[in-house]
């Protein structure tokens, strides 16, 4: 074994190691350097660099119990212990741990689907159920039940909901830690708690009623480190009978913004309830034709706001910008509802309008192969056939990380952000590119993404982690927050989140020396350092 | 790339070590068996790894054709397959990609990439192909 905990002697941890042994069998805890090394992060920023993140060792237990005993062990001798569900967590830190030495804590054995109820449409899981396994789990039943995956879907409903990921379906079930309902966590004395109404032992409303009695703490097992999340329940989108989709284009530049403010009124009012698409058909990119050649000039000489761009994109009858609004229900009220939503986009001058997609299910053969699986609640990897080659990036790394900051929902902000980020391009030599849109995965506010290329360079990656940072510095100026991000920067965006003199981190600490005194949970995960390693951070 | 006692582990090193050294050439040769892997996976898009599907199909091997994503193999054959009888050996020739999501998911079954070969056949975008073998991780686990 290459690295021990961090302040804790060898007969500290040879001894905790034993008692893990006891707890979960010896074959359940891996020590070699070999099945240590499969818990690093495939995408770290510090890829075989001194202060990449790497685990001591890993145990992986089966049982509620044995999770109790580990961390009871793990307390008594104050190993630090880094929890993950299937280890999937790509681009935001992976299987390896914020603190190097610490232990990881698998929980992949421990997956067991232990309800999915029609009638309720909900599930209750264990962390180590994959979005596959809970997606087979139903077909074979044949329930009328759909599971709101992200993309790609070999991750856990558990770990992806607890990192706050998002999905692709209706927007109170694609925001997936809002679609949970109720949770067990084993805290770091051992105990076991449950949260909801599940903390009414005869209650048979766990997956019902999220917030039980007093205050609603699931929030605080969410990107944190305050316990171990073991059960969680989850709600289900009951399978509808179709889904359509049409496409809205406006023909101006000054359009973007009335557009999407009437696509937040679609949304909010319950008319729109798939995850809708932004394009810019002028602009091209991702699922639109290919930008002309003399739009590329355009933009590089002006920018998006170049006046000669603009009269191009009148002369050639181009659209500016088209957004596709979804829709999933019954075909009639489904049809009604993108009616309705043509009269209102018409209010914008010269708005054209295209019936896109139309489907019911149970899908065919056919229509299976050529949907985006994950808008039809099926998990898919697809994502992985897709060469990172770019003309942006004509030497595909080995991975990538995410800067994702979230912006106002409208047309002006996504105009503003779109002016700062490509000037810190610029200014830090980035290869982003000339306009993006942002993503829908919330109802009520946009996130942009933007993937950082990452290597097995050494100085490549050290460059991209300085510029990641100066960007995520440059968005807060402008109140653009990170909503998730990799270990290696989770300090320097909680840094971020800075009001009243970070009185928010520090409320986290308080939280964090009350709960977790030993500080043994997945020390600086989102910024959360224990007392001890205060003034250690990375 | 695997060492030696990777392979000896694998308990399969006689069968695939000639694919392996071979480097350029990826066609199993004479002495090769295709009882060693429980399926050959080549991505259809690219005619050098179709060259090398159809070797190992005229060997008698099951082999599979994917499109770049290995969605459909995984769910309704190898999940399956390593769930219910235990891990068995795949071998392929694709992209990074199919190789990086079938490694992971390998390895919550005991098995590990024992081989990984860069080949000199490219793709049409430029990205390399890659000959690789997963195989279970201790001698006693194979079950071909």
């Amino acid at each position: 074994m290459s690295i021990t905990p961090p302040g804790v002697s060898s007969k500290d941890f040879s001894d905790a190691l034993k008692q893990f042994e006891e707890a979960v069998g010896k074959e359940w805890v891996f020590t070699s350097d070999e099945d240590v090394a499969l818990y690093r992060d495939a995408y770290s920023p510090f890829w075989g660099e001194p202060e990449e993140r790497v685990a001591s060792a890993a145990v992986a237990p089966f049982t509620v119990e044995q999770v109790q005993a580990v961390m009871k062990a793990a307390n008594e001798h104050k190993i630090p212990v880094y929890p993950i569900s299937t280890g999937k967590n790509l681009g935001y830190g992976g299987s390896a741990p914020n603190l190097s030495g610490s232990v990881v804590l698998d929980l992949k054995r421990m997956n067991r689907i232990l309800e999915v109820d029609e009638r309720d449409a909900s599930a209750l899981v264990e962390p180590g159920v994959s979005y596959f396994d809970l997606y087979r789990h139903i077909q074979d039943r044949k329930l009328k039940l759909w599971v709101d995956v992200p993309d790609p879907g070999w991750g856990s409903p558990v770990g992806n909901s607890l990192d706050h990921g998002g999905g692709y379906l209706q927007p109170m079930y694609r925001n997936h830690f809002d679609s949970h309902c109720g949770m067990e966590v084993v805290l770091a004395n051992g105990e076991v708690m449950r949260t909801g109404m599940g903390a009414m032992p005869a209650a048979k409303t766990w997956q019902q009623y999220k917030f039980g009695f007093g205050p609603w703490i699931d929030g605080m097992f969410s990107q944190s480190n305050f316990g171990v999340v073991t059960k969680m329940g989850f709600w289900l989108m009951p399978e509808p009978d179709a889904y359509l989709t049409g496409t809205v284009s406006v023909p101006r530049y000054e359009d973007l913004i009335p557009m999407i403010d009437i696509l937040t009124l679609l949304e909010n009012s319950g008319i729109s309830n798939g995850m809708p698409g932004l394009g810019s058909p002028i602009l091209g990119g991702f699922m639109m034709p290919p930008r002309a050649p003399e739009v590329t000039a355009m933009l590089e000489k002006d920018g998006v706001e170049s006046a000669e761009l603009h009269k191009y994109a009148q002369d050639k009858g181009i659209p500016f910008w088209s957004c596709t609004v979804k829709f999933y229900g019954p075909e009639k009220a489904i049809r009604a509802q993108w009616e309705y939503a043509q009269e209102k986009f018409s209010v914008i001058a010269g708005a054209k309008f295209k019936d896109d997609e139309f489907y019911k299910f149970p899908l065919t053969p056919e229509q299976f192969n050529k949907v985006h699986k994950p808008e039809m609640g099926i998990p898919s990897l697809e994502m992985f056939s897709i060469g990172a080659r770019s003309p942006y990036n004509p030497t595909p790394g080995q991975g990538h990380i995410w800067f994702s900051p979230i912006i106002p929902r409208t047309g002006e902000a996504v105009l503003e952000a779109n002016k700062v980020f490509a000037k810190a391009a610029k200014d830090f030599g980035l290869p982003l590119l000339s306009f993006s849109l942002p993503t829908t995965y919330w109802m009520r506010s946009f996130i942009f993404l933007f993937g950082f290329p990452i290597t097995h360079d050494i100085a490549t990656n050290k460059k991209n982690r300085e510029t990641f940072k100066q960007v995520v510095r440059v968005a807060a100026e402008h109140g653009w927050g990170e909503y998730r991000t990799a270990p290696a920067f989770q300090d320097a965006v909680m840094d971020t989140y800075s009001f009243n003199n970070h009185a928010l981190r520090r409320f986290h600490e308080t939280v964090k020396d009350a709960v977790d005194p030993n500080g043994i949970i997945s020390a600086g995960r989102y910024g959360i350092w224990p007392k001890h390693l205060r003034g250690n951070k990375a | 790339m695997a060492n030696r006692r990777e392979f000896i582990q694998a308990g399969i090193a006689a069968s695939v070590l000639p694919l392996v050294v071979a480097g350029g050439n990826m066609a199993p040769k004479q002495r090769e068996s295709h009882a060693a892997f429980y399926k050959v996976i080549f991505d259809e898009r690219f005619p050098s790894s179709v060259a090398f599907g159809d070797e190992w199909k005229a060997r008698g091997a099951s082999v599979h054709a994917i499109r770049g994503d290995i969605t459909d193999l995984w769910f309704h054959d190898l999940d399956y397959r390593w769930k219910k009888q235990g891990p068995a050996a795949i071998a392929g020739l694709t992209a990074h990609g199919p190789l990086f999501c079938l490694e992971r998911l390998a390895w919550e079954h005991g098995m590990r990439v024992v081989s990984r070969v860069e080949q000199s056949a490219r793709d049409t975008d430029g990205e390399p192909l890659i000959s690789w073998v997963i195989a279970p991780k201790k001698k006693s686990e194979v079950k071909a």
